[in-house]
């Protein structure tokens, strides 16, 4: 009973984690309708400058803004590079493939920078676990889950409480009547691309003393996270949370029970049995078609 | 065209066939065969990439159940070669078809992650199951042996070579054949699919599946091949690698597949020679630079449109020259050449060529000749002994959305052989209701009977198949295809041939193929544009996409024709020839339903206006009493508001 | 102040508009009607910036605006109600008003005292103001009719185009839309009302263009035009 306590919670930080990475993929959908194949990415790029100044000396805690510049100014080049081209053409095809293509550069320049080996973050934290409700947690797990949650809330006063905030609301509710109010939808969705690599790389650097940090971190890491947006149905911010930590305790406890080979599975299995069954994902709406 | 074409093709196959006899290297017989062996693959990845337009990241995946099934077949069931092809191919298919299964109502995005996650899925599975594939340490299988003697290099590679070539006849028969139609419909326009009955989740399917077989076939081959598999060959790289080569090669090309095939083979190669690869840069870096050049100055291009690329291959070219190693770049190479190729060479290397040659030489369509007369039997006299009847009979029809009812307590009922008209204001409910007849909606309640069926609750492929065809207020043609094509989609439902007809070429499916040309072509000098039958559908001006849609919907044989707005946008003399072609319509014997805004073309043609206002009914009779009744005036004009 | 010349425009292969010339003066409201599929909702689309011109020259207040971005000709004072409302849906009515004053609040406009014209606006639209907080998507179509119109007025604009405003409203609510078109004018705002109904729109009005297949067929003081049998065949196909 302990042992699975233990596995929820890591379940728990592990599935923030996600939830954050799906928040990053609701924002840039929200507003453009497109959204970032090399997500996954991004948040390895963001745990791996992190460790680089954290090695040179930074403490951890001055780290953290400074990689999420880093992830601001990674996602505008993205969305100049990779998308803005693709919706000026009204390609599909063409975010899909170049999103998918910067992914890949950035891995291959990680793993010249970094190398191919995972290598080990020292956590900021003491790496003691604690006890709470009768079962071990550490200190970081903690810190993963209220990294993330402030991290979302931010974002959240942000949108509600500045006029630029507004302004990428008003963008995701109906693009063609936000630039009727004067807000350059253009802007907008660079800046949704840089928040939302910039949330996941501030992710990345939270969750790389937990874990192997190494250039292929990011892989399978924005598929699971994909899941849990069409869990939450791409539109709901409870949604992702709850799909967070549904896949993530799913994944502590396969790893555990199984063997740690299979512990992708179950995510992407549930990735699989939503779209196949309802694509618009457990808390969202069902569009409605216009012919 | 298509004789030069087949000869080239016989050379080509006579030079790849003589290479073992020619070079004594079994490096590059090994190599050549390994790019025949993905261009089996890329056959069949172009069916959904190319035709189906959708992203498929999970083919290294299907390539990998492919090779397994062979290496594990031979392994613990010590399986022959004439077994362990079919059951490649059939078990990789039935992988296809489980892919297609979440794929099935999404698309884009979803279904490139649907696709990633089923590839990544496969990979861990033959990692993990290494009960039955040996996990990590991979699997060894010798050359395969026909009738005792085991095959050497080269007697395997001419296997692979017959292989190849009997499955690009194959594709490409698949793919001229109304299957390859029904695939390109899947992109032009899912909806107008299928209200053509053409089921698009059961095409997704189909495509899927083949595309998956001919991925099991050449995994297979690549088992023989390499005669060592391992689960970490097919990865996401690998399926990367094939998306690009499909795209640089060309989509919708079988020589665009071979290109590209070797262009991921040797590019590897390549990159591992360092000299060779600052040569090469240097050299492309020079090309661009001059060939933007002579493009800006010949006013083809602009000097920022070809800054990037310019200076991209420039900045490559010193990169290479400061690298001491490239291998550990490929995958940013191939990255920066997918980002080159979804904007600069968005059809690929045989797209662009195409492109330029055709500059050069004719335009594009050939106009056809037809006997005259042709045009007489090409629509179905629909059934004209019962006119009178009613045909249609709506009752009750309410739809709802959320808290509007864009349709409210409607009752229409067309009897056969009219011309119904269905008018009213801009959001009155006229497309909603077509929509619900259609079967795009659902009707939140109410009762429709189509000749005494029910239409409620059915996909709108089936009803289109029961006799109901439409046209669409925004046009929705199948774009890359020509008139004739777009057409021949309608007449889908013609086609009894199945994949087996069409890769042999039987006479039934050459008879139907023909058949569907005759009477494709006929539908088309129907409403005028004979001249027009080989062009390109996007290239159409609009009046004549508008008539083609009429031509489309008329090949489905329907009782019941619903015409979405066919004169928006029409000049004086379209509108003119428009209302001739109705009229010939309804003298087949066909039903229509006339949804307008033109009030000459509705008072001109229609035996029974019906008017909608606010969802509602509000007027229903002849045209003349129909317009002078207060009531619509007042809908029209808002006469007394305010 | 907003002036159109010889305007040709259309999406892709078709053209809907084929040169048509119009004039907005200042303090006065100006209405373009027409049977559907004329055009009226492309020219204001094409005044707006929403979509491109393929000829022809606007102008506001003697500046030149064809072609522009419509987030940049939002900037210089003119102001759009589309068609079809388009609130922000997850917003509140307040939001969305503010939202209005965005060229204000960012250094586009002149400031002004925008907290002062929100409540000037709550206050015009009394309805607005029971639901400020309330999001607009829940609105009905009435009132969401009424935020998109108190919405452009917090432009603070030189002109305001008001795209169908009636269009899926019940009469009774046409006839609110129109009494608070009637108070607009009374305050001075200059507008461009864009109608399907054409008696309630020369009830209001004090000049009007007729549209006809993407023509002007008449044009003249309001009042003229209400008792003109063109008008009424424009609708209706009646000489035909």
């Amino acid at each position: 009973m302990e042992i699975l306590l233990q596995l929820v919670y890591s379940g728990i930080a592990l599935g923030m984690i996600y939830a954050v990475i799906a928040f990053g993929y609701q924002l840039t959908f929200q507003t453009s309708d497109t959204l970032n194949f090399g997500q996954g990415d991004a948040l390895m790029l963001g745990a791996m400058v992190g460790l680089t100044l954290v090695n040179m000396g930074l403490n951890f805690w001055l780290m953290l803004p400074i990689v999420i510049a880093f992830g601001l100014v990674q996602g505008a080049v993205v969305e100049r590079i990779g998308v803005a081209p693709a919706i000026k053409i009204k390609s599909e095809f063409g975010w899909i493939m170049s999103t998918i293509a910067l992914g890949i550069i950035f891995k291959n320049v990680a793993e010249n920078i970094w190398g191919r080996d995972d290598l080990k973050f020292p956590s900021p934290l003491p790496e003691s676990p604690l006890k709470f409700l009768g079962a071990n947690v550490l200190p970081m797990e903690i810190l993963v889950v209220i990294g993330a949650v402030l991290m979302m809330l931010a974002v959240e006063f942000f949108n509600r409480k500045t006029i630029y905030g507004k302004a990428v609301v008003a963008t995701f509710n109906d693009r063609d009547a936000a630039k009727l109010m004067g807000i350059n939808t253009g802007l907008v969705i660079t800046f949704s691309y840089a928040l939302s690599s910039a949330t996941a790389a501030f992710a990345g650097a939270l969750i790389a003393p937990l874990t192997l940090t190494g250039a292929t971190m990011g892989a399978v890491l924005g598929l699971k996270a994909f899941a849990v947006a069409i869990i939450g149905g791409l539109t709901s911010g409870m949604g992702i949370i709850v799909g967070g930590i549904i896949l993530g305790v799913a994944e502590t406890t396969t790893g555990f029970y199984l063997s740690t080979g299979y512990k992708d599975v179950p995510g992407l299995v549930l990735l699989l049995l939503v779209l196949a069954f309802k694509p618009s994902g457990l808390f969202g709406k069902t569009a409605i078609k216009k012919v | 065209m298509k004789r030069k074409s087949l000869v080239a093709g016989v050379i080509g196959i006579a030079i790849l066939a003589a290479a073992p006899l020619y070079t004594h290297n079994p490096y590059y017989i090994h190599m050549i065969g390994t790019i025949m062996i993905y261009a089996i693959l890329l056959f069949g990845l172009d069916i959904v990439v190319g035709y189906t337009g959708q992203v498929s990241l999970g083919h290294a995946g299907l390539f990998g159940v492919g090779s397994y099934t062979a290496g594990v077949l031979f392994l613990k069931l010590g399986a022959p070669l004439w077994l362990i092809i079919p059951a490649s191919i059939g078990v990789t298919a039935g992988f296809g078809a489980l892919l297609a299964l979440p794929a099935l109502r999404v698309t884009g995005p979803y279904l490139a992650m649907v696709t990633l996650a089923f590839g990544t899925i496969i990979q861990i599975l033959i990692n993990e199951m290494d009960f039955l594939t040996e996990g990590p340490l991979g699997l060894k299988i010798p050359k395969p042996s026909i009738a005792g003697v085991q095959l050497d290099e080269n007697s395997f590679y001419w296997m692979v070579l017959a292989l190849m070539v009997i499955s690009l006849v194959v594709v490409d028969r698949i793919l001229k054949s109304q299957l390859g139609r029904a695939f390109e419909a899947l992109r032009g326009s899912p909806v107008a699919s299928d209200c053509m009955g053409v089921s698009v989740y059961r095409y997704k399917v189909y495509a899927f599946v083949i595309s998956a077989g001919f991925a099991g076939l050449a995994g297979c081959l690549y088992s023989y091949s390499e005669q060592y598999i391992s689960p970490n060959t097919y990865n996401f790289e690998l399926t990367v690698l094939f998306l690009l080569a499909v795209i640089m090669g060309g989509r919708k090309s079988r020589i665009g597949s071979l290109l590209g095939a070797a262009i991921i083979v040797i590019l590897p190669k390549l990159l591992d020679d360092l000299e060779l690869f600052r040569m090469v840069a240097s050299t492309l870096a020079v090309l661009m630079a001059v060939g933007g050049a002579i493009a800006v100055s010949r006013k083809m291009t602009t000097v920022r449109a070809m800054a990037l690329p310019v200076v991209g291959t420039i900045a490559l070219a010193g990169f290479s020259f400061w690298l001491q190693s490239i291998t550990d770049w490929r995958l940013s190479i191939f990255g920066l050449m997918i980002l080159f190729v979804v904007y600069y060479l968005q059809d690929g290397i045989v797209g662009f060529v195409r492109g330029l040659l055709v500059r050069k030489g004719s335009g594009g369509g050939r106009a056809i000749v037809l006997a005259s007369g042709a045009h007489k039997d090409a629509i179905t006299q629909a059934a004209s002994t019962h006119t009178g009847e009613d045909l249609l009979v709506a009752k009750g029809v309410l739809m709802q959305f959320g808290g509007l009812k864009a349709i409210n307590q409607v009752d229409i009922s067309v009897k056969r052989g009219t011309i119904h008209g269905l008018i009213g204001p801009n959001g009155s409910g006229k497309s909603t209701m077509m929509n619900v007849l259609t079967g795009i909606y659902v009707p939140t309640a109410g009762a429709i009977e189509f000749a005494g069926r029910s239409v409620v609750g059915r996909t709108s492929s089936d009803i289109a198949l029961s006799g109901i065809a439409r046209t669409f207020q925004n046009v929705q043609l199948f774009g890359e295809m020509t008139a004739l094509q777009n057409v021949q989609v309608g007449l889908h439902h013609t086609f009894h041939s199945n994949i087996v007809d069409i890769a042999l070429h039987s006479p039934r499916h050459t008879r139907e193929e023909a058949a569907s040309v005759e009477r494709g072509l006929g539908l088309i000098d129907f409403v005028g544009l004979a001249d027009l039958a080989n062009e390109e559908a996007r290239n159409l001006p609009y009046g004549k996409q508008r008539l083609l849609e009429i031509a489309r919907a008329l090949a489905l044989d329907p009782q019941l024709l619903l015409l979405d707005e066919p004169a928006a946008g029409l000049t004086a003399p379209d509108i003119k020839e428009l209302i001739t072609i109705i009229r010939k319509i309804r003298d087949h014997g066909i039903t229509v339903i006339l949804i307008e805004h033109h009030m000459d073309v509705v008072m001109g043609v229609c035996d029974r206006l019906s008017v909608l206002d606010f969802g509602q009914k509000i007027a229903e009779g002849k045209p003349a009493d129909v317009r002078a009744d207060e009531k619509v005036i007042e809908a029209y004009l808002g006469g007394t508001a305010a | 102040m907003l002036q159109i010349k010889n305007l040709e425009a259309g999406y892709g292969k078709v053209q809907v508009l084929h040169g048509i010339s119009m004039e907005v003066p200042k303090g006065k409201v100006v209405t373009l009607i027409g049977s559907n599929g004329a055009g009226k909702t492309t020219t204001m689309r094409a005044i707006s910036g929403m979509i491109k011109p393929t000829a022809g020259e606007i102008s506001l207040s003697g500046k030149r605006i064809d072609g522009m971005e419509s987030f940049t000709i939002a900037k210089l004072g003119l102001a759009h109600s589309p068609e079809g409302r388009r609130v922000f849906a997850t917003m509140s009515v307040t939001d969305n008003l503010i939202l209005g004053a965005f060229p204000r609040l960012t250094g586009s406009r002149p400031k002004g005292d925008v907290a002062g014209d929100l409540d000037k606006a709550l206050e015009l639209f009394p309805r607005l103001k029971e639901r400020r907080t309330q999001l607009a998507g829940t609105l009905s179509g009435g009132e969401q009719q009424m935020l998109a119109m108190a919405r452009a007025v917090m432009l603070n604009p030189e002109v305001v185009l008001l795209d169908e405003p009636s269009m899926g409203l019940a009469p009774i609510l046409v006839e609110e839309v129109f009494r608070i078109i009637e108070d607009l004018k009374s305050r001075g705002v200059t507008m461009l009302l864009v109608e399907q109904f054409a008696a309630a729109a020369l009830k209001v009005a004090d000049y009007g263009y007729v549209l006809e297949n993407g023509r002007i067929s008449v044009h003249g003081p309001a009042a003229q035009l209400r008792d003109d049998p063109a008008v009424k065949a424009a609708y209706l196909g009646g000489g035909h």
